[in-house]
């Protein structure tokens, strides 16, 4: 069919089994990892929360990017992607969005605060979702894929003017600017380093997994769709 | 060009024959209004004039909304919409005039809507009325092109009426923040800042670009 789908099946395996030695030394870290002096236990949420939020931006610029592939190209297996891309980004994001509030009401004293980072969030949430609804209301199709990938792409346009907005605006930030730079206490570099990595590979495995699985239920409708193939699976 | 000046017109003739759009437009803005005298007991003291801009924004979305799910349903009937796929131009033209027609009947209801929201809550809007105008212009300059371009999508989807907003909402945000400004500030202060004016301009440009070539790819026969 192309030749990405063999590539795209041992990718996944190798990302699946680096994602299993990942995973026992991902826990093994945030374990052992030190309790926080001011925020106590609630503070290893730090290696969960921030790599979600990674994860649901790279799926949102997936979803992004391989819609307008599939616009420029018209090649389903663009379209195909940038579903896995959403699908998995959503998740991400969900997973971000709950976290998030439990950490807040540990450290700020409440669920939620309209901080600039998270109100761009929450919208693009929104967006994604609709993105999903926007696919599962439409007929199927090259339609379909066409509105999706439009939409997509408005999707990450917002990004940027969101965050536009409330530059001008002057929205304060609860969020710490940069966590790279040194604000890490003593033995929570590691932890936090594996967690953004072993949620960076399990987002591509899942992406890989779920593109996949689209490619074979394209790869059956269009079996179903063939007469013949039907006809030769009958006398087999 | 003449493409968008033919599309305008025949969407504001159509209009002016039935009128069915800006008249619901109108009742359900109207309809609003009065919801908020009953969503704020004590709206009529001097509270609602800080709340003015953001509750003008809502019925206006919410009209916007009314009149964007008519836009391109009116379009099905006989076929309307394959024709408007097969003009021999580029299709983002005909994209250009129903966004500006979807604008200029927004506008018209804006105009009506503000005017008996400040009548019935004692806000004096007509003491600024032409700042007004131009935030609500650009803020409508916003929500048009997007609006049309969503709105072209949803009408060839199930349960179209429902998805719209669903689609139009979270892209709303950056007009919406910087129009809610811009109206305080024209209440407050007389003019609205550089700073908000320079939002709606940034991003009313933005979005009438994505939106005139990603109409191409939305609209088929």
């Amino acid at each position: 069919m192309n030749g990405l789908g063999p590539i795209a099946s041992r990718l996944r395996t190798v990302s699946g089994a680096l994602l299993g030695i990942l995973l026992v030394t991902y826990v093994y870290t945030v374990a052992n990892a030190p309790i926080d002096s001011v925020q106590g236990v609630i503070q290893k949420i730090l290696y969960v929360h921030p790599p979600l939020a990674y994860g649901a931006y790279l799926g949102f610029v997936v979803t992004a990017v391989c819609g307008g592939l599939y616009l420029w190209r018209a090649d389903e297996k663009w379209d195909r992607l940038a579903i896995a891309g959403a699908e998995v980004g959503v998740i991400f994001c969900t997973l971000m969005i709950v976290t998030g509030p439990i950490w807040a009401k540990g450290t700020w004293g409440k669920w939620w605060s309209w901080d600039p980072r998270l109100t761009v969030t929450l919208l693009l949430w929104f967006v994604y979702l609709a993105y999903l609804l926007l696919r599962s209301f439409s007929e199927g199709g090259a339609r379909t894929a066409r509105f999706a990938a439009v939409y997509g792409l408005v999707g990450i346009a917002l990004i940027p003017l969101n965050y536009f907005v409330i530059e001008i605006f002057g929205g304060r930030g609860m969020h710490p600017e940069n966590l790279e730079r040194g604000s890490l206490g003593e033995g929570m570099g590691l932890p936090f380093l594996m967690g953004n990595l072993t949620l960076f590979v399990a987002f591509w495995w899942f992406v890989l997994a779920r593109w996949e699985l689209e490619n074979l239920r394209a790869l059956g409708l269009a079996k179903r769709a063939d007469p013949m193939a039907r006809a030769r699976e009958e006398i087999a | 060009m003449r493409v968008l000046a033919a599309i305008l017109w025949k969407d504001l003739i159509t209009e002016w024959r039935s009128r069915d759009r800006v008249v619901a437009m109108l009742v359900f803005s109207l309809l609003v209004v009065i919801v908020y005298h009953f969503a704020l007991p004590e709206g009529t003291g001097p509270d609602i004039a800080v709340h003015t801009p953001g509750l003008l924004w809502v019925v206006f979305v919410f009209a916007a909304l009314i009149g964007l799910n008519r836009a391109f349903a009116m379009e099905l009937e006989n076929d309307a919409l394959a024709g408007l796929a097969l003009i021999p131009a580029d299709r983002g033209w005909v994209f250009a005039g129903k966004a500006v027609a979807n604008a200029l009947l927004l506008f018209l209801v804006q105009g009506l809507a503000a005017a008996a929201f400040g009548l019935v809550f004692d806000i004096d809007l007509a003491a600024s009325a032409l700042p007004l105008a131009g935030v609500f212009a650009l803020g409508t300059l916003g929500i048009a092109p997007v609006g049309t371009l969503l709105s072209a999508m949803a009408v060839r989807t199930r349960f179209r009426e429902v998805l719209l907003p669903i689609l139009l909402l979270p892209a709303l945000f950056p007009v919406l923040a910087g129009a809610v400004e811009g109206t305080a500030e024209v209440l407050r202060d007389g003019g609205p800042s550089f700073a908000s004016v320079q939002l709606l301009l940034v991003v009313d440009g933005i979005y009438w670009i994505i939106c005139f070539i990603g109409f191409d790819y939305v609209l088929d026969e």
